[in-house]
């Protein structure tokens, strides 16, 4: 009986202190839920090693016990044991150093990570004897449909940006803007300006609307498709310029096409002058065309004028 | 009879030699097949380049259009069917504002209003905005300039009419490959606001190729207005419908022609519009199919060039050469969904060249052929009213062709329909009088009442420049 209470109270002291040790070792602000790590569902991804270089996507949206599992068919001379470990972001990961033995003509090196928040995310490798490595880059949905060339518009004018989650990809749960402000990232909430910016949530697609554009909103802006796990980020880039901008090439433009005309209705004016010389013929062309100051408008009304 | 086996006989090329220096005396008169006749080539290339050029290319804005005005790709494609039609539909307009005055003010006009369709549609706030000033204004911008630039190139030339539209309308072909880059590239840099204002600046341009035109003394002009005094509304409707040429819908041959150039434009567009969709549906990659297309605009830049150097060499009448050719692109499309059931890529791209030879061939004769059914004078009406007649079956054919697809599952069907309209079209012209025989007919009795001594030799002039026995035997 006594024994049976020792037992209670030293797994008591023992979950108090495991539970301050918890609370000790995660300082970030938004600490990973407090579910036991049992209660996670299994997903287990396989990796055989075909050649150098070699990566493999891990997609993830909640959190899960991921279980890794490389298999390699070894050198010519296979030994029987050989080393292997793993590593996070290149970093070898503690204790992770196992001996590997050759079974069915291969070496397998599996190990279950927990993945709950978005420390958790990362490359994770499997390395044997430091030479043959798998990659898993371990994250969640990229956006994929989203513009590379920056989007331009003028200023008060409004602008929209949208991102666009593939179908082939899992929906996110919500979609989130942000716009850059120097290195740091500042989320733009519709509700506080309305008049401003504006975002249309569709599952798939989300729209940011800014209205009454200014050359300050040009700048770089995310969309963020959030999943439980983390969150994954895109970004476009919005140019705001006035209407300078392609005026210049139109007025050049314009400039151009004055002076043709000009050239041509003098060009064919001194024609005629040449001819007036020739034959009474030309008198008629000549009268009606001295008025004609050489501008397209004004030398079509003259030509109205004259009825042959 | 016997003249069939001696069609090809050339020595009435020499009544042709006095006719050149007759006319250099009256600095009035065009010169027929030189000159000036070739700058106004160029002012057409550019001008047709920039009307269907533009029209061809303006797909690059409408993806952008879809997503700043939130609206369904369907109801932007609306925007170049308007430009379209409202091109077509105003060509009449501008045959008979040119009868009525001066074809160098409507061109430069017409300039003008399509430069500034697009000028105003770069400010557009509302889809509706880009109907109106996309598709009316510039619309009958280019209405006012196709259809009078085209009549006044073909009165420039007798011997290389053919020549001088096939290089002028290859401009159509060449000017899209170069234009959707160019378009892309603004739209990059300036957005479509910014692309639009550019785009009606460079519109502007046709209005120099407009000031190209020289302005003649018509002798039409007097004519009528002679004939015709007093503003009463029935000489006013008369003289409208003399400018219009409405007296042409009574001709047998001119209707004839029309039927058959309308049920010709049944089929015409089809391949263009369901080629790539046929290609992908036939298992091809889509790059392999954009390349199909390609490969076909490239061939028919090189039909139009060498059908008009090939039909003005006279070996052949041109009515015929139009069978011929029309029959063959009616083939061709025909062809083209059998090519591709056998599953092998070299036959679609083959067939796929040859068909746009076929359809690039065709355009070069279609319009030449209208003078020598109506004669030169009236030719600016008549391809006024050939333009409007022909838009209905433009119209027709694409929805036609989508619904075929849609009901039967495959193209198979729409190209079919298409190139037996195309056969339709032929199997009409064969109707036109004188279809068979190896010359081509005498042109219809020129307009009376030219007392003025210019214009009497003017009109003696015009008379030598379409008579058959000047032009159209040396064609035979």
């Amino acid at each position: 009986m006594l024994a049976s209470w020792k037992q209670l109270i030293f797994q008591i002291l023992l979950l108090l202190i495991s539970c301050r040790h918890i609370n000790t070792t995660s300082p970030d602000p938004t600490p990973p839920p407090l579910v036991p790590i049992d209660s996670l569902p299994r997903d287990v991804r396989r990796a055989a090693f075909k050649g150098e270089g070699q990566i493999e996507k891990v997609e993830l949206l909640n959190p899960v016990n991921l279980e890794l599992v490389c298999t390699w068919t070894g050198h010519q001379n296979k030994e029987s044991n050989i080393t292997g470990f793993w590593r996070k972001d290149g970093l070898e990961i503690e204790n992770s150093h196992l001996t590997v033995q050759l079974e069915n003509e291969q070496y397998q090196l599996q190990q279950v990570f927990n993945i709950v928040s978005e420390e958790n995310l990362g490359n994770y490798s499997c390395v044997f004897e430091s030479e043959v490595k798998i990659d898993f880059v371990v994250a969640v949905p990229q956006i994929g449909e989203i513009r590379d060339k920056p989007v331009v518009t003028y200023v008060g004018d409004s602008g929209v940006i949208t991102c666009k989650m593939e179908d082939s990809k899992p929906m996110p749960n919500t979609w989130k803007w942000y716009k850059a402000n120097g290195t740091d990232k500042e989320e733009i909430f519709a509700a506080a300006e309305p008049q401003r910016y504006e975002i249309k949530n569709n599952e798939r697609k989300t729209k940011l609307l800014v209205n009454n554009l200014t050359m300050a909103d040009s700048g770089l802006y995310y969309c963020g498709a959030v999943y439980t796990l983390s969150t994954s980020m895109g970004h476009v880039e919005l140019k705001v310029i006035t209407y300078y901008e392609p005026l210049k090439p139109f007025m050049a433009i314009v400039a151009e096409v004055f002076i043709l005309v000009t050239a041509i209705l003098l060009f064919e004016r001194s024609r005629s002058k040449k001819n007036d010389t020739e034959g009474d013929m030309m008198s008629d062309q000549t009268n009606t065309l001295s008025p004609g100051e050489n501008n397209g408008l004004e030398g079509s009304s003259s030509m109205r004028q004259r009825k042959t | 009879m016997e003249e069939r086996h001696t069609c090809t006989d050339k020595s009435v090329l020499d009544m042709t030699n006095p006719k050149p220096k007759a006319e250099s005396q009256s600095d009035e008169a065009e010169d027929p097949d030189g000159g000036w006749g070739w700058v106004l080539v160029g002012a057409l290339f550019v001008s047709t380049s920039l009307v269907f050029g533009l029209m061809r290319s303006l797909g690059i804005f409408f993806v952008e259009f879809v997503q700043y005005f939130d609206e369904s790709a369907h109801a932007i494609s609306w925007i170049s069917s308007t430009g379209l039609a409202a091109q077509q539909f105003f060509s009449p307009l501008g045959a008979a504002l040119c009868n009525a005055y001066n074809a160098r003010v409507v061109v430069m006009t017409g300039g003008l209003l399509a430069g500034l369709g697009l000028i105003l549609a770069s400010q557009a706030t509302r889809l509706y905005h880009l109907y109106l000033t996309m598709g009316v204004i510039s619309g009958l911008g280019w209405g006012l300039v196709f259809t009078p630039m085209v009549a006044t190139v073909m009165a420039h030339f007798t011997r290389r009419r053919t020549l001088a539209l096939g290089l002028a309308f290859s401009s159509i072909g060449l000017s899209s490959f170069a234009f959707n880059p160019l378009f892309q590239l603004l739209v990059e840099k300036y957005a479509w606001r910014g692309a639009l204002l550019i785009l009606g600046g460079l519109s502007l341009n046709i209005v120099p190729c407009g000031a190209l035109i020289r302005p003649r003394r018509r002798s039409k002009a007097p004519a009528k207005v002679d004939s015709e005094t007093g503003s009463s509304p029935v000489s006013v409707l008369r003289r409208i419908s003399s400018y219009l040429e409405l007296s042409l819908l009574s001709e047998r041959p001119y209707v004839t022609y029309t039927l058959g150039i309308t049920l010709l434009n049944v089929g015409y567009f089809v391949p263009y519009f369901h080629l790539v969709a046929h290609s992908r549906h036939a298992g091809f990659s889509e790059y392999q199919s954009a390349f199909v297309m390609s490969a076909a605009g490239a061939s028919d830049i090189l039909g139009r060039i060498v059908s008009g150097w090939f039909s003005d060499l006279g070996h052949f009448r041109l009515i015929h050469l139009l069978s011929a050719w029309t029959t063959l692109a009616g083939v061709f499309i025909m062809l083209l969904p059998l090519s591709s059931l056998s599953g092998s890529y070299s036959a679609l791209m083959v067939i796929s060249l040859l068909y746009g030879f076929c359809s690039g061939a065709l355009t070069s004769v279609v319009f030449v052929v209208v003078p020598l059914i109506v004669g030169v004078e009236r030719m600016m009406g008549a391809l006024g009213l050939l333009q409007l007649i022909e838009s209905g079956a433009g119209l027709l054919g694409t929805p036609l062709s989508g619904f075929l697809k849609d009901v039967t599952g495959n193209y198979v069907a729409s190209f079919i329909v298409a190139g037996s309209f195309l056969i339709l079209g032929t199997l009409t012209m064969a109707t036109l009088p004188h279809y068979f025989s190896c010359t081509d007919p005498p042109p219809p009795p020129q307009r009376s009442s030219l007392d003025d001594k210019h214009n009497g030799l003017h009109s003696e002039l015009e008379h030598m420049t379409s008579s058959p026995s000047s032009d159209t035997n040396h064609r035979v």
